[in-house]
């Protein structure tokens, strides 16, 4: 019988992340994944001559020194910075319109001064309004950086919030939109601005505008990355950190139980195995959902636990098409490493039209060579398509018709490239696979194919999630770390969640409360 | 930003809305509906049916199609369950208990995708000379035992969007079967290609699956072309699959697709060459890796025939076995009985990653399937790399 200080189940980013925290300060980790690599959606897989990222577009909150975001600070801080060999993405992103009356096809740079130089030209006389709104913006980074800062949850905190960041707590309650409008921007330069808008999954009318200009703030004012060796650098690195801080990994490992005893949760079994490990404390990077639903009997949770899960309502399910292309970017005609296309940039009819197979035209795609040159051999090139469904349509999606369901929304990915690009790519395909909610669901077990975590629903959205970080806590000595969290979704929420959790335990601890 | 602070609707509103948020959400998470949170979804249970990890199978039926040469009929042990779906040119993964050693071995599956919604699976078995494995099923499975395989992987087949309309695909030995299953399953119609299908064979009597490929030949969309290369009979041609030979019976745009022994690869891979027909339009799949490691371009020859130990870590616990630099590391991993996480066994999949943790070792670089990070971090596909010196290596 083995005694861990903490057990995490689940080597994703804020697994990943949660451990590293744990082991630099000594405690005695256990790290346990189902699969036999770390990183959960971040990670790699090779066809033929190509090695293809499996989710990540571009990290943000990175920056460089000094003004480092709070992402990179974590890396730094948890001594996984230096493993990874990063890149950086060039310009923010193109979006473009395939049925929207004002036919946009926008390319956006990082930078707030070039970015809103670049939208005074889009948009003639924008640039009062969009000063004020990134001025704004900047507030929010400030506050934005406290809470990704913060390593505990408190009175105190409260406190501090309240007479340091009155901005904040004005636009706290508002959408995105609300704000926008709000400050004056013109309807076209708010469609413009609202591009990003499929990287949080919401749209701009409900999206809080904390979220999604923090997000905005920070990709513009400190630009983004990735890792050379695709995201499966990243998690390959923060393994390596956490086994020389003294931390043990156990790959092909599935957690089926969290053990129970008195209302607390004391150790996990990991399936097919005899003996149960226990632990002080468990960080579950897998979705509160598996845990209440099926890792824990539920004769032991509490009403409130069962209650509480129930009352969340999923974010996007998850479909990528990966293609290996024989041709250069230049031959092809690619010419941007981000790329959002859209039928329309009403955020709201947009993400409505998510909810179907058929419906749903948006699609966020990226050229890696763009962004990480020589990433495939000489002459080729390396791209991804993503969607999100809003609903849980592949549900209604038969077995015998899967494969072809799959290429029906692949056709129509290539096609709308091709028709909103002028880019020939199909000719050019050499190596393709597609990853459906089913493949994400496989993956990580993430309900219904989720990638997105929790939404933010207009009560549940980033504001209210983290000024009740402790209240969110569902069952004694267990808690949750990763896109299900206060920080929402994203590579850098994760990570960032993971670092906050394993900091609060252990603070808690520090003070001898009962973890 | 002006000095003046910013306000939404009004200094009161905006700050009462603020005050709403934390009593709102905490409403809205304790008023959540009291019933059991769901255990699982239907997008999970497909994605489960798709990829069920360990399958339990039984034998139903056995095809003797020579002393050498088995079809064996597979179906689930529980007649509840049903059948992990696939894709024509798949391949099953069966695991063995043989004496103390526990083995894998990858074999295409002969029958069709509705064949597997049907119930069952068909793998064929062909003698490999000295073959540890195909010797052993050939000699021992009968029907009614139980058979342990892995769900359905691999990427050789057929798609649409990649792929041009016909197939030429070359096949010798027992690497027709992908191709049955593509024929069978464009006679039945859930697949939309052209198949032509040149199958080399020594004599007439080496065609396995003959009389079932003259049956689906008739089809409009399938052209079966035998190619002999020990005998000349009639309606068969004669010789080895050549570049002539494909350009023969292939249209102008056409994929390749070649499964077979060693030896085609070697052959057919450069009859191909001479096509200079794009990469994306040639696939192999690959099965064989080297019996014996000294035979590999790059081994070693100092290193020949020298016997090494293994130290293998797993879920916190330690094993010293021996391993051979002519073997590779899996292969001294079986022989051990220890269960290692493996599939294709050729350096492509990736199921038997594995942390190097410290020795030297050599790794063929045409079947290493490794991504950039894990060479960066010291990691190795134990299915394709042999030692080199003492190793330590953990597998979990």
């Amino acid at each position: 019988m083995s005694k861990w200080d903490a057990i995490v189940i689940g080597a994703g980013n804020g697994g990943l992340s949660a451990a590293t925290t744990f082991a630099q300060a000594g405690k005695k980790t256990l790290l346990l994944e189902k699969h036999n690599v770390p990183g959960g959606f971040a990670t790699s897989f090779r066809r033929g001559r190509f090695e293809f990222e499996a989710s990540l577009h571009e990290l943000c909150s990175f920056g460089s020194v000094p003004g480092m975001g709070n992402v990179r600070r974590i890396f730094e801080e948890l001594g996984v910075y230096d493993k990874v060999e990063w890149c950086r993405i060039p310009d923010a992103y193109r979006m473009i319109t395939l049925k929207d009356p004002e036919n946009y096809d926008v390319t956006m740079p990082f930078g707030v001064a070039a970015f809103i130089d670049k939208m005074e030209q889009y948009v003639p006389g924008s640039r009062p309004s969009m000063t004020k709104l990134f001025a704004l913006g900047e507030k929010m980074r400030d506050t934005g950086e406290f809470f990704g800062n913060i390593k505990g949850f408190d009175g105190k905190l409260v406190m501090d919030i309240l007479q340091d960041h009155t901005d904040f707590i004005r636009v706290a309650s508002y959408s995105s939109n609300e704000i926008l409008k709000a400050v004056g921007v013109p309807k076209k330069a708010r469609d413009i601005f609202n591009a990003y808008w499929c990287y949080l999954g919401e749209d701009t009318d409900t999206l809080s505008f904390v979220h999604y200009m923090g997000m905005v703030e920070r990709y513009l004012s400190t630009g983004a990355v990735c890792a050379k060796g695709r995201s499966h650098e990243m998690s390959c690195a923060f393994q390596e950190r956490f086994e020389e801080l003294g931390g043990t990994v156990y790959f092909n490992s599935f957690v089926d139980r969290i053990v129970m005893k008195n209302g607390r949760a004391i150790g996990v079994h990991i399936a097919g195995r005899d003996e149960i490990e226990f632990a002080d404390c468990i960080v579950c990077n897998s979705s509160p959902h598996n845990a209440i639903g099926k890792m824990i009997d539920p004769k032991d949770l509490p009403e409130m636990a069962v209650r509480k899960t129930n009352a969340r309502k999923f974010a996007g399910r998850g479909f990528t098409m990966f293609l290996g292309l024989d041709k250069s970017p230049e031959e092809l005609g690619v010419t941007n490493h981000c790329y959002m296309i859209y039928d329309t940039a009403d955020t709201v009819y947009q993400r409505k039209s998510m909810n179907t197979i058929e419906g749903n035209n948006a699609q966020a795609t990226c050229c890696l060579n763009l962004a990480v040159p020589g990433c495939s051999p000489e002459g080729t090139t390396i791209m991804y398509f993503t969607t999100l469904y809003t609903e849980d349509c592949w549900s209604k999606v038969k077995e015998e018709d899967y494969v072809k369901t799959k290429e029906y929304v692949a056709n129509k990915m290539i096609d709308n490239f091709e028709k909103a690009t002028g880019a020939k790519i199909r000719d050019a395909i050499e190596e393709i696979e597609i990853a459906t909610p089913a493949t994400y669901a496989r993956y990580t077990d993430a309900p219904q194919g989720t990638i997105y975590g929790y939404n933010s629903e207009p009560w549940d959205g980033i504001v209210p999630r983290i000024l009740m970080t402790g209240s969110d806590d569902l069952i004694p000595g267990l808690y949750f770390a990763g896109g299900y969290g206060t920080q929402l979704l994203g590579f850098g929420s994760a990570y960032t969640s993971g670092y906050q959790v394993a900091n609060r335990i252990m603070k808690k601890q520090e003070k001898g409360e009962r973890i | 930003m002006s000095k003046r602070k910013f306000v939404v609707k009004s200094g009161m509103i905006d700050l009462i809305n603020f005050a709403k948020m934390i009593p709102e959400r905490k409403a809205h998470l304790e008023n959540g509906p009291l019933r059991r949170v769901p255990a699982t979804y239907p997008i999970n249970e497909l994605a489960k049916l798709n990829h069920p990890g360990k399958m339990e199978l039984c034998v139903s039926d056995i095809i003797v199609h020579s002393e050498d040469v088995k079809s064996y009929i597979l179906k689930a042990e529980n007649s509840n369950k049903k059948l992990a779906p696939f894709r024509a040119g798949q391949y099953l993964t069966v695991q063995l208990k043989i004496g103390n050693s526990l083995v894998t071995r990858p074999y295409s599956i002969a029958s069709t995708p509705n064949d597997a919604r049907k119930g069952f699976y068909n793998i064929t078995v062909k003698r490999v000379p000295d073959g540890f494995v195909s010797g052993y099923i050939l000699d021992n499975i009968k029907i009614g035992d139980k058979i342990t395989a892995f769900s359905p992987e691999g990427t050789f087949v057929y798609e649409p969007i990649r792929d041009a309309k016909t197939v030429v695909g070359i096949a010798g030995g027992s690497g027709i079967t992908p191709f049955l299953s593509l024929a069978g399953s464009i006679a039945d119609g859930t697949c939309d290609a052209d198949l032509v299908l040149l199958y080399g064979a020594r004599t007439s009597k080496d065609l396995v699956f003959k009389a079932e490929l003259d049956e689906l030949g008739k089809n409009d969309k399938i052209t079966v072309v035998y190619v002999l290369s020990d005998s000349k009979e009639k309606g068969y041609e004669k010789g080895f699959i050549t570049a002539e030979l494909i350009q023969k019976y292939a249209p102008e745009t056409y994929s390749i697709f070649l499964c077979g022994p060693k030896a085609m690869y070697e052959f057919a891979g450069k009859e191909i060459e001479k096509l200079n027909i794009r990469k994306k339009f040639v696939r192999f799949e690959l099965f064989t890796s080297a019996s014996k490691a000294s035979q590999i371009p790059g081994f070693p020859m100092d290193k020949d025939g020298l016997t090494f130990e293994l130290t293998v870590r797993q879920f916190g616990k330690e094993k010293k076995i021996t391993c051979l630099s002519n073997e590779s590391i899996l292969v001294a991993l079986e022989r051990a009985g220890i269960e290692a996480p493996a599939r294709c066994r050729s350096g492509e999949c990736g199921f038997c990653r594995s942390k190097l943790v410290s020795g030297d070792v050599f790794v063929p670089s045409n079947t290493d399937g490794r991504r950039i990070a894990d060479i960066k971090f010291g990691y190795i596909h134990p299915c394709s790399t042999y030692p080199m010196s003492d190793i330590v290596i953990k597998i979990d």
